[in-house]
Order: C-alpha cells, then sequence, then structure tokens
C-alpha cells in the first residue's frame, strides 16, 4: 500500500513540474518552430525575482503572482531581442539554440552576480506535512499537484475556445496562411514565449518552496522538459502533458525499486528505445499544431 | 473608373535572384483581371508583393489609390484587400469553423463576421455539412472552398485567387468556376491567375501575360482573342 502510495504520489509531483516546464517548451517549439535553451533560466528568475519580492516585504500571495507576470515580459523581451531577429533565416533552428543558449547564460551569470551563490528558498504555497496511505508529504507539493493540472487545463481552454487561442494554433500551421487574414504574427511569437516564461516561473517558484534555489537550478528541470517533449512528441501541447506525468510514474517506481542512482540511466534506455519504435515520439501526430 | 489596384514598375524577387523585373499592371477599371502565362514566371510572386509577404526591391503598388509598399500584410488585409493563396495548404489542423473565425479577425471584417458567414454557406453548402472537420481530412476540392471562403469572410473590397482550380478534377472545377463567377456577380473585383484560359476569358474584362517576370502582353475588353490566338502567345515565346 505505502509503496504504491509513494509512487502514486512521487509521478503526480514530478509530472507536474515536468509538465509545466514542457508545456511552455511545446508552446514555443510549435508556433515558432524553435527550441529555446533559455527556458530554464526562465524557471530559475521565476523563483528569484519571487524570492526577492517576499525578501522586500510582500506577503507570498502578492509577490508569486507578480513574478509570474514579470516573467511573462521577460520572454517576451527575450523573444524581441535574441529570436525575432533571426526570423526567416535558414538554420534557424540551430542558430536560436545558440542564441537562447548565450542569452540564458548571461541571464544566469547575472543572477549569481546580483544575488550570489548562496542558496535560497522562498515560502511554500501552504506550509505543514500530513500522511496519505502511510506516506509523509507535504501541503506544498499536495497544491502543486492539484493547481498544476487547473493551469494546464486553463491553457488548454485558452488554445481551444478563444479567438487569441486560435489565432495562436493557426500561427503554428501556417505562417503565410497567418498573415493573410490577418494575423500579428509577431506579436503572437511574442504571446507565445511570454506565457511560456510565465510557466517556467511558476514551476521555479513551485519548485523554490521546497527545495534550495540556486542560478543553475533550472538546467536539470530544463534537461528533464526537453525529455519529456522528445518524448511525447513536440506536434501538440497535450502528447508532452501525458508525456510528463508518464515520465513522472516512471522515475517514481524506478527509484522505489532500483535507487535513484540507477533512475536516469533507465529513463535514458527507455527513451532510446522509444524513438528507435517511434521517432515522431509516442503521443504525436504527423503535423506542428498545437491542440 | 480609376482602378482599384495598380502595380507600378515593380521589381521583386528571393535573395539575390530578380523574379519580377519591372513589373507594371492595372486592375480594376474595367471589371476582373486575368493573369496567365507559363509556370516559374512570376505570377504567384507578383502576388505575393501585393499582399505584403514579400518586399518589392522597387516599384510602387497602390490600392486605392495609397501606396502599400512596406504595409504589412496585416494593414493590407485590414484595408480589405485579400489574397487566397497558391496550393489550398491552410491551417491543416483547424476546423472548416475554426478557419472561418480567423477570417473574420481583423476588424474591419469583424462586424460582417455573421452575414458573411451565411453567404459563404450559400455558396459552399458543402462546408456546412463539414462544420466541425478538420481541414487536413478535406478533398482538394473542399480545400479550396475553405480557402475561398476564408478569404470572403475577410470581407474583401478586392480579391486574389492564385490558381484557384489547380489540380481539380474537372467536375469539381467546375462547380468552383461557377460559384467564382458568383463571387464576382456579388460585386466583389477579381485578379485572378489561372491556367484554365477558357475560364478566364469567362469570368475577366482584362488579360495579362506574364511572361519572364514582366507583362508581355495586355488583353483589353474589345480586343478580345480567340482561344487559339492566345495559346499562340503562350507559345509563341
Ligand atoms: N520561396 C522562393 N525562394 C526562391 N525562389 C522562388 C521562391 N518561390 C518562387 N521562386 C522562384 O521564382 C520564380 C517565379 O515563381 P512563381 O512566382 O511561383 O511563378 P508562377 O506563379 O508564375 O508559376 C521561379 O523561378 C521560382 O523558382
Ligand atoms: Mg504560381
Amino acid at each position: 500500500m505505502s509503496a504504491l502510495a509513494e509512487i502514486l504520489f512521487g509521478g503526480l509531483f514530478q509530472g507536474s513540474l515536468y509538465a509545466m516546464m514542457a508545456v511552455g517548451l511545446a508552446l514555443v517549439w510549435t508556433t515558432i518552430g524553435v527550441f529555446n535553451f533559455s527556458h530554464g533560466v526562465f524557471m530559475m528568475l521565476g523563483a528569484y525575482i519571487a524570492w526577492q519580492l517576499v525578501e522586500l516585504g510582500l506577503p507570498a500571495a502578492v509577490a508569486f503572482p507578480i513574478a509570474v507576470v514579470v516573467m511573462a515580459g521577460v520572454g517576451w523581451i527575450l523573444q524581441a531581442s535574441v529570436v525575432r531577429p533571426l526570423i526567416g533565416r535558414p538554420n534557424i533552428v540551430l542558430v536560436v539554440v545558440i542564441t537562447t543558449l548565450a542569452a540564458g547564460s548571461l541571464i544566469e551569470n547575472g543572477a549569481l552576480t546580483i544575488w550570489g551563490p548562496r542558496s535560497k528558498q522562498i515560502p511554500a504555497l501552504i506550509a505543514g506535512n500530513t500522511t496519505i496511505g502511510g506516506v509523509g508529504v507535504s501541503l506544498h507539493q499536495i497544491a502543486i499537484i492539484v493547481i498544476t493540472p487547473l493551469i494546464l487545463a486553463a491553457l488548454w481552454m485558452f488554445l481551444n475556445r478563444t479567438r487569441l487561442g486560435l489565432a495562436l494554433r493557426a500561427v503554428a500551421q501556417n505562417e503565410d496562411a497567418s498573415h493573410l487574414v490577418g494575423l500579428n504574427v509577431t506579436a503572437l511569437y511574442g504571446l507565445a514565449f511570454a506565457i511560456a516564461a510565465s510557466l517556467a516561473g511558476l514551476a521555479g517558484i513551485f519548485m523554490g518552496g521546497y527545495r534550495f534555489m540556486s542560478p543553475v537550478m533550472g538546467s536539470d528541470p530544463l534537461l528533464k522538459a526537453l525529455i519529456v517533449v522528445v518524448f511525447g512528441g513536440i506536434s501538440s501541447i497535450s502528447g508532452p502533458i501525458f508525456a510528463a506525468y508518464l515520465i513522472g510514474f516512471f522515475e517514481a517506481a524506478c527509484s522505489y525499486y532500483f535507487g535513484l542512482y540507477w533512475t536516469p540511466a533507465l529513463l535514458f534506455g527507455v527513451l532510446i528505445l522509444t524513438l528507435m519504435v517511434r521517432p515522431e515520439g509516442i503521443f504525436a501526430s504527423r503535423s506542428r499544431g498545437l491542440a | 473608373m480609376n482602378p482599384i489596384l495598380s502595380v507600378e514598375g515593380v521589381t521583386a524577387g528571393y535573395g539575390r535572384v530578380t523574379v519580377l523585373h519591372d513589373i507594371s499592371l492595372e486592375a480594376g477599371r474595367f471589371g476582373n483581371v486575368g493573369l496567365f502565362g507559363p509556370n516559374g514566371h512570376g505570377k504567384t510572386t507578383l502576388l505575393r508583393a501585393i499582399s505584403g509577404l514579400l518586399q518589392p526591391k522597387s516599384g510602387r503598388i497602390l490600392f486605392d489609390g495609397q501606396d502599400i509598399v512596406g504595409h504589412s500584410a496585416r494593414a493590407i488585409v485590414g484595408a480589405g484587400l485579400i489574397h487566397v493563396p497558391q496550393g489550398n495548404r491552410l491551417f491543416p489542423d483547424l476546423s472548416i469553423a475554426d478557419c472561418m473565425a480567423l477570417g473574420a479577425y481583423s476588424p474591419r471584417a469583424r462586424p460582417h463576421e455573421a452575414e458573411n458567414r451565411e453567404k459563404v454557406i450559400k455558396l459552399f453548402p458543402k462546408l456546412a455539412e463539414r462544420w466541425r472537420q478538420r481541414v487536413r481530412t478535406l478533398s482538394g476540392g473542399e480545400r479550396q472552398m475553405v480557402s475561398i471562403g476564408t478569404a470572403l469572410m475577410s470581407h474583401p473590397r478586392l480579391l486574389i485567387l492564385d490558381e484557384p482550380t489547380l489540380g481539380l478534377a474537372p467536375k469539381i472545377k467546375d462547380e468552383l468556376c461557377a460559384s467564382v463567377m458568383d463571387i464576382s456577380r456579388g460585386g466583389v473585383p477579381l485578379i485572378v491567375v489561372e491556367q484554365d484560359i477558357e475560364f478566364l476569358l469567362e469570368l475577366t474584362q482584362q488579360l495579362y501575360l506574364v511572361n519572364h517576370g514582366a507583362v508581355a502582353t495586355e488583353i483589353k475588353p474589345g480586343e478580345s482573342l480567340d482561344h487559339g490566338e492566345i495559346m499562340s502567345m503562350y507559345f509563341g515565346h
């Protein structure tokens, strides 16, 4: 019983964080067709901005939403400075890998200079602990498990039930045709980055509430998000969401039965096998597009 | 009547390759305009320059008397110049309903959305039957209907069609030609690129033969030629 509870809980929790990160990566890929390697830095920056605002005396309930909104602006600015000028160039995918890596490293070192290397922590969403099925868990983690699906559902509703969401899905599928119905393609690109950065920042706030923060805290989640997105298929946002939870459960089960040490090796083993059988990812359809 | 569109000495291309060489033409003075000519000679490139997808290197493009060179595609759509591109690639994973909503995205078209939707459904009843179906699951003819329907949702003041009947089976093609004639009768001036000269002769009042990125011959009303003469112009070069 407690084994199952532990795996279930661990999987839901890790899956939530991975989904939150991966969805932003997928959103940017499907709309603009580039991989954003500063996505992990967005996560870190969101956490540090939240920490700073709390440090300045704001209550968490005010500080966290402000940090998320500030991250939207950061995402927009990053897009306008290192992605937009390159759109239409040949090799844009590779070039943007380099420019976003460079921007990310700049921001990371900026954070190190401003905030120093000492580990920090931000307040939990809800303080305290409880036991479920014989497993001790923090209320913070439970809050994350509950809030994440709500946010992902809201994102899905936005993309599928609003005119602006429709415009984002359209840009993801055909840029010329989007111009020809009068969409502001540049603004939609900015919006995709802004949403992705906000979600990453929120993931950072989630993480900073139960683990010590450092300027490099985003690199491992970025790697995981990439795995999730490759595994789930980059052609939609629902694929990566399912894949995120699947990988969350897989990791939880592995570390329960084989130990934390073996988990990454097993994960990569499964990933490689999957890609040999289905190179487009397990949940992917043939084309690029948001749904 | 003043021309609604005039292209004056436009030179344009891709990178270092120049496709259009100082091309000039006018539309809307006598009615619909047809463009024809061999493949790869710049008809599509010209339309892309007109709708703002491609920046000309030089020249002017006047829409309703205003130079639109350098305007964004969005601004040009906003002014009512609507371009249905070649090849109906559209939005493969959106439904017909989604496409129609996108067509009415510009502030100019938004107030007319319901009225234009009625028109599209009346023109293409088939689309209503498949309203929630994804574009990728439609036949070529149906996709072309969605392309044109989307453009009508944009409340066009001038409608540009790039090879609307390309690759369609004869029966479907005839239906589509009839629909395009209907659109024209509804009062929307057209610029149509077509390989089917018979259709162009029926639909348009003024023809341009585009060859090597320039106008080789202009056929004005009253100078109507027969099919044979046009074919000899076509292949005579
Ligand atoms: N995206 C592009 N990049 C480079 N060259 C192009 C591109 N599109 C078309 N061309 C070239 O421009 C020329 C004119 O093409 P196009 O305007 O499509 O002709 P048409 O519509 O008359 O068949 C052709 O030689 C074609 O190869
Ligand atoms: Mg063409």
